[in-house]
């Protein structure tokens, strides 16, 4: 298992609930078990313990986000079903299990994914009050659709084994993680009731933060041990990378730089950010 | 957790990529860069206020330094001598401003932070708020009076220059304004730990400025305000240059004008009646006339401040010159007025000496805001000479030939010219004379006195004697071929009368007392024997004997006397200090300033020649000039000090 902050482990552990509740482990049906095979691998839960973390800092609870938390995780375990398809990046493998189709089959996790995808939109839905449900499902709508993890995959998939530039590169990594990490971030701090400039600040937190994130997957697919990550290394190979622009040296400058922007962002919010310092802290160093 | 921290990388790409991730909106926390800055690494609240707080203190330096600088100059033009000066002055002033400020900021932080742990949420933005516009509008306040200043210092009246000014004040105040509210705001939230807070918490934590926008924003404002500093320290003297020139209307007099400190018309009186003082009985034959302090008591107690006021024709605070003892601020040529007897300012004054920040030096030329006398006749075309006039160093080259209070100390040490005397071209030839003026100055003051008590009130009297005779022999070596206008400062009488009598006469014994008069007596009689040939008035020469009482209390005020041939016995009997300066020049046929308080001494003159020159005027005869003569050697600020300490003038 990957070294997380210590206090990853409590975090994890309510939003591993929360899921349980709405993806059921006892499930005889192809559906359930395949929903329930990926969501539940290992897993560092990174965007569900930074929704919690948002609304902590906001003053809001953690348990009040954790439905939001959930649902951020139900939607970034669907995109990895998809992303891990023949018909896109193909990999074989997931957490260190087989991907979800070589388990189950193209078909059914194709509909494991969207299963997964309906049950954030809903789990928002019930759990939420209209107004905030429904600026919690936008956000969601947003991190998912054409400008962020769909735009991303499929601006990712034409670029594969072409020549891209840094900024078809930028917009791929922002769709396909800087998005939902933004929407990690700011749903925690909408179920707390922050205010725009709180949001803003943990946005620009995320942003930085989610940049950072797929720069060091991107040196993992390099140099990364596939017995550590839970997934094949070298998948990259075919793509153009951030480490194709910079370097391994300079991927590794500039993902620190990028956490250091993060935490910078949280100077407003003192030592109630410790913990956001520690994730970012996390992203840096991260060798899994 | 495995903490693993790439080292640096050099290659090119990163820079470039670097630069493009910011164009994308990375690398940028939103958050303000210059307030917030070095507070990143910190988690408390207290530690948050400190460093945020050095970071606006160090943006106060940098607005309100130059800024204070200038409004300083304007009222304090012997502090600031050029843009050295300037500069020296604005750092010191950013210093106090930044320090100031800083602790200012650190206060209302911690305050905020205090209060909003009590407040409820809405209440903290609000307290984060009141403390920038509290500071903006003290700013504003501040700068306002600071331009006030300046515009009276400089007579600016366009538009342009105000509107500019008060937006350049506006933006200043507003920058630190932000930056308190930043600062405050900030802390509040971090002592808000563990507490509930959401709505509008973080509005002014949130900056709208990056650092790059509040330091072109800094940059800006400093660049004005040093163009203003720039422009000021010149326009302050020049703005207000006469627009009309100087035309003289010939009169064909040459005017003496000789100086005696520390005069007593009773003595005077005393003697006229015994016959032993006939040239000075028949200088003041009618008592001359009585001349009032145009600056209260106070005038008579210091020397550079009522000489300057008879050179000049204004008052003290026209003129600038506030009293003999001055501070030198460390770095500065320039020195700032410190007098005054209150425990206060003798404190600050102790303290800031101490941590040499200041050191102890003498009233000089560089306070004084309006032309002498002989400063206007030169500027108009005459040839004048003056000699040892107070606060004449360092000696302006425009002013004709000028032997300033310094000019005897350096004649005595030799070494290079620090502008003691001017033309810098006769100071070869006066040290090449010095031994011979010493020893004619010496045997004239030997052959004056005439005095056969104690052997230390002769000491006094031949000393005092000396230094008058040296002062009379330098005025006949520099004023020949004759100058249209000579004047002369003899301090002997003073000297003599301090060192005999003391501040207070009173205290004496009366057997003492008897016999100390009895030397001051003597003096005058030496007196009378050594200025007695310039007493005489030639032909077409008007002699002008100003005398003043001097440090000794229980003496009677000043008094003018006029001899020559257009002086007449006076109407009145009072006139003002004021009126030396005025009746010089109209005696010289040079048009009177319309910025004097007093006119010329009409009723002491010919009937006849007030006709035939009525009195013409000019706007203002300008500032003074700024050019100083040669200052190759150092100042001799010490050796004055200590001369005038052993002279009983300074404490």
């Amino acid at each position: 298992m990957s070294p997380v902050p210590a206090f990853f482990a409590s975090y994890q552990a309510r939003v591993d609930e929360v899921l349980r509740r709405l993806v059921p482990t006892d499930r005889d049906g192809a559906i359930e078990r395949s929903m329930a095979y990926t969501l539940f691998a290992p897993s560092k839960r990174v965007r569900p313990v930074l929704t919690q973390l948002s609304a902590e800092i906001c003053g809001g609870a953690a348990t009040k986000a954790l439905p939001a938390a959930a649902a951020m995780e139900l939607v970034h375990t669907a995109s990895l079903i998809l992303d891990d398809l023949p018909a896109m990046d193909n990999a074989p493998l997931r957490r260190g299990r087989p991907a979800n189709h070589v388990e189950f089959g193209d078909a059914i996790a194709i509909l494991a994914a969207f299963g997964l995808l309906n049950l954030s939109y809903g789990t928002l839905v019930r759990s939420y009050e209209p107004g905030l449900s429904a600026r919690l499902a936008a956000l969601l709508d947003e991190a998912v659709g054409a400008d962020g993890l769909i735009g991303g995959q499929a601006a990712d998939l034409l670029a594969t084994e072409r020549e891209i530039g840094f900024e078809l590169l930028e917009r791929i990594h922002r769709g396909k993680t800087g998005a939902l990490f933004n929407a990690a971030a700011v749903a925690g701090a909408m179920t707390a009731g922050a205010d725009a400039e709180s949001i803003a600040a943990l946005s620009a937190f995320a942003k930085n933060l989610g940049l950072a994130f797929q720069i060091v997957d991107d040196l993992l697919d390099v140099e990364g041990d596939p017995s550590e990550t839970g997934k094949a290394t070298r998948q990259d190979a075919r793509k153009t990378t951030f480490v194709s622009f910079s370097g391994v040296a300079g991927a590794h400058q500039l993902a620190t730089e990028l956490c250091q922007t993060a935490d910078h962002a949280l100077t407003p919010f003192g030592r109630r950010a410790d913990k956001l310092r520690e994730l970012s802290a996390f992203v840096a160093a991260r060798h899994v | 957790m495995e903490e693993t921290r790439p080292p640096a990388s050099d290659d090119p790409r990163v820079d470039e990529l670097r630069q493009r991730l910011r164009s994308l909106g990375y690398l940028d926390a939103g958050v303000d860069r210059f307030v917030l800055g070095s507070a990143r690494s910190t988690r408390s609240a207290s530690a948050i206020a400190f460093f945020a707080s050095l970071r606006v203190g160090a943006l106060a330096a940098v607005l309100l330094g130059p800024a204070a600088a200038i409004g300083l100059s304007a009222r304090m033009p012997g502090l600031v001598t050029g843009p050295s000066d300037a500069i020296v002055v604005a750092i010191y002033l950013g210093a106090f401003f930044g320090i100031a400020i800083a602790l200012s900021t650190l206060l209302a932080s911690l305050l905020v932070a205090s209060f909003s742990r009590r407040a409820k949420m809405s209440g903290r933005r609000s307290l984060g708020l009141a403390a920038g516009v509290v500071v903006t509008f003290g700013c504003l306040l501040y700068l306002t009076l600071w331009w006030q200043t300046v515009i009276a210092g400089v007579g600016w009246s366009a538009p342009f220059w105000t509107l500019s000014a008060l937006a350049l004040a506006v933006a200043m105040s507003l920058l630190l304004g932000h930056a308190v509210s930043v600062a405050s705001s900030a802390v509040a939230l971090a002592a808000s730990e563990n507490q509930t807070f959401g709505a509008a918490e973080t509005r002014a934590v949130k900056a709208s400025l990056s650092w790059p926008v509040t330091l072109a924003s800094g940059a800006v404002a400093f660049g004005a305000a040093a163009l203003l500093l720039t422009w000021s320290a010149g326009a302050t003297r020049a703005a207000t240059v006469p627009r009309e020139p100087l035309t003289i209307v010939p009169s064909g007099l040459r005017v003496r004008v000789i100086a005696v400190d520390g005069f007593d018309v009773r003595i005077l009186e005393e003697l006229t009646a015994s016959g032993r003082v006939p040239a000075l009985a028949t200088a003041f034959g009618d008592g001359g006339i009585a001349l009032e302090s145009a600056g209260g008591t106070a005038d008579t107690d210091d020397p550079a401040r009522i000489w300057t006021t008879i050179a000049t024709g204004q008052p003290p605070d026209v003129h600038g010159v506030e009293g003999l003892e001055t501070r030198r601020v460390a770095g500065v040529q320039g020195s700032v007025a410190m007098a005054g007897p209150s425990p206060i300012a003798r404190a600050i004054r102790g303290a800031t000496d101490l941590v040499r920040l200041t050191r102890p030096s003498i009233a000089s030329g560089t306070e004084r805001r309006t032309k002498t006398f002989w400063e206007v006749a030169a500027s108009a075309g005459l040839r004048t000479a003056v000699v040892n006039w107070w606060a004449t160093w360092p000696a302006s080259p425009e002013a004709g030939i000028v032997l300033s209070d310094r000019a005897t100390l350096r004649l005595e040490r030799g070494g290079p010219l620090d502008a003691e005397l001017s033309p810098a071209t006769l100071y070869d030839t006066l040290r090449q004379q010095w031994t011979e003026i010493r020893t004619r100055a010496e045997s004239r003051a030997t052959a004056a006195i005439d005095f056969n008590g104690e052997e230390a009130a002769r000491t006094i009297l031949r000393r005092s004697a000396e230094l008058d005779a040296v002062q009379l022999e330098l005025l006949s070596r520099i004023a020949t071929p004759a100058t249209d206008l000579s004047a002369v400062y003899l301090p002997g009488l003073d000297i003599a009368q301090h060192a005999l009598l003391g501040d207070e006469p009173s205290r004496l014994a009366p057997s003492g007392l008897a016999s100390r008069l009895e030397a001051l007596k003597a003096y005058y009689v030496a007196l009378d024997r050594l200025v007695g040939p310039l007493l005489a008035p030639a032909q077409d020469e008007l002699v002008v004997i100003v005398t003043e009482p001097g440090r000794v209390s229980g003496s009677r005020g000043a008094r003018v006397a006029l001899r020559g041939v257009i002086a007449r016995l006076p109407d009145t009997t009072a006139s003002n200090a004021t009126s030396v300066a005025p009746t010089v020049l109209y005696a010289l046929g040079v048009p009177m300033s319309r910025e004097f308080s007093t006119g010329p001494l009409i009723e002491a003159l010919d009937p006849r020649f007030s006709t035939r020159y009525p009195l013409r005027y000019v706007a203002s005869y300008g500032p003074p000039s700024t050019a100083s003569a040669t200052r190759a050697g150092q100042p001799l600020d010490q050796e004055m000090i200590d001369r005038l300490r052993s002279l009983g003038y300074v404490r």
